[in-house]
């Protein structure tokens, strides 16, 4: 665990460097093979930053709608760099709509377009797991096995660890030049959702921090196989297309 | 991509999903694996770790003593530049809601600091919420403070439910923590 890296009088949030590097080098494999999906990599670039805008834009806007009296008893909080009060969902949602909206705009191929942007989500799937165990968010179960990690206060699964193993697997499998080159638009994507949503699935058993529903189920575990189910019929539909 | 027919794919999505399910089912946490709220840990969803250290008065305050309230633990150092921005924050936010129950707990690490530059740096800004020292390092320790200031922002039943590493805090966060809190006291 390496929340902080002290350098001089400054303290570096560990987990935001990895994040941010994380995002560097999957939009830099993204624009080197665009060309692949016939997307230009300029606007892939473009599409990616005010994608990356408009959703720090849009997790400060939903804090802001729920918790309005804050921000207009202290209007210099809008822009104040702490991350807690971005709410990750809401800047989601809106990144999704941005994006949307520009490939709209800008009439790209809305699957060849997420086909082309695997490469970020993929190596997302690294950084994310091991920004986690820099931070000690997404902790594992306690554990008697010899690989176990000592974190708050016992020896617990490495799950971060088991994630970004997983993360690097499918890197593999998903790499843009490891691909049929007739492949149907759209099914790389799916084919990552797919192997996402399986590894979610298995690993989410190892987890210490599972919000639990009922009777012990697991919340990201029932998500994650619905995923898996709606994407496993999206690779058959891709594959076997309904002629009209 | 034909290798499978339509037919075969089905057959393979359904024995996946059927696994899926059944590994779901199997890996259900009846035991309680996550073990936040019962270990003391400086991370969210466990039980902040409880101390007891003298304030400016020499007298003894404990953590636990305000079990039932909305409590923000701030480990500062007077040297320290963002803890010094944040503290006026803290104030203002501390003198909105601590009739609602919002309890601040600046705890000095005086280990690092001294304990006259704290109370001096205090008496500067008018803070009237509990200024505690510790003068071993042992909170800063039980916490595993790594950066100056560290927040930890505790609810009722003593859970963390935030951690804030680095400053200074946003006034507008502050508010926002403090009325999440005490949506929890009664």
């Amino acid at each position: 665990m390496l929340p902080i890296i002290q350098i001089g009088g400054a303290a570096i949030q560990t987990p935001g460097l990895i994040l941010l590097a994380g995002i560097w080098i999957g939009l830099s494999v993204a624009e080197k093979y665009a060309k692949l999906y016939k997307i230009k990599a300029d606007l892939l670039y473009n599409l990616s930053f005010s994608d990356l805008v408009a959703g720090i834009l849009g997790a400060r806007l939903s804090v802001m709608v729920r918790f309005p009296s804050a921000f207009i008893d202290n209007p210099s909080s809008i822009i104040s760099l702490n991350p807690s009060l971005l709410d990750p969902v809401g800047g989601i949602a809106i990144a999704l709509a941005a994006g949307l909206v520009y490939t709209q705009r800008k009439k790209m191929n809305l699957l060849k377009t997420l086909d082309a942007l695997i490469p970020v989500l993929a190596v997302m799937g690294i950084a994310i797991p091991l920004a986690n165990l820099a931070s000690g968010n997404a902790f594992g179960a306690p554990t008697n096995l010899p690989w176990g990690i000592e974190l708050w206060g016992a020896e617990r699964h490495p799950s971060q660890i088991y994630q970004a193993l997983a993360g690097i697997a499918i890197l593999w499998l998903v790499w843009p030049t490891r691909q049929g080159k007739k492949n149907p638009a759209g099914l790389l994507f799916t084919n990552y959702i797919i192997l996402t949503a399986g590894a979610i699935l298995l690993l989410a058993a190892f987890r210490g921090d599972s919000v639990v529903i009922w009777n012990g189920w697991r919340s990201e575990q029932i998500v994650a196989w619905l995923i898996l189910a709606f994407s496993l019929w999206g690779y058959s539909a891709l594959l076997h297309p309904k002629k009209s | 991509m034909q290798a499978y027919s339509s037919r075969q794919r089905i057959i393979l999505s359904v024995v996946i999903l059927l696994i899926g399910a059944a590994w779901t089912w199997g890996s259900r946490d009846t035991t309680g694996s996550n073990t936040g709220g019962e270990i003391p840990a400086p991370q969210v969803g466990f039980l902040a770790p409880d101390f007891t250290l003298q304030n400016e008065a020499g007298e003894f305050v404990s953590l636990s003593d305000f079990r039932g309230k909305a409590v923000l633990v701030n480990l500062w150092a007077s040297w320290c530049t963002p803890c010094q921005r944040e503290m006026p924050a803290m104030q203002s936010v501390y003198d909105q809601y601590k009739e609602q129950g919002f309890v601040v707990l600046a705890v000095n690490i005086t280990s690092q600091d001294s304990r006259a530059n704290a109370i001096a740096f205090a008496e500067s800004l008018n803070l009237t919420f509990p200024i505690l020292f510790d003068v071993n390092g042992e909170v800063a320790l039980a916490y595993q403070m790594r950066a100056f200031p560290s927040s930890y922002f505790i609810g009722s039943d003593g859970i963390i439910q935030e951690v804030v590493i680095g400053g200074p805090m946003a006034e507008a966060l502050l508010q926002v923590r403090a009325e999440q809190l005490l949506e929890g006291v009664e």
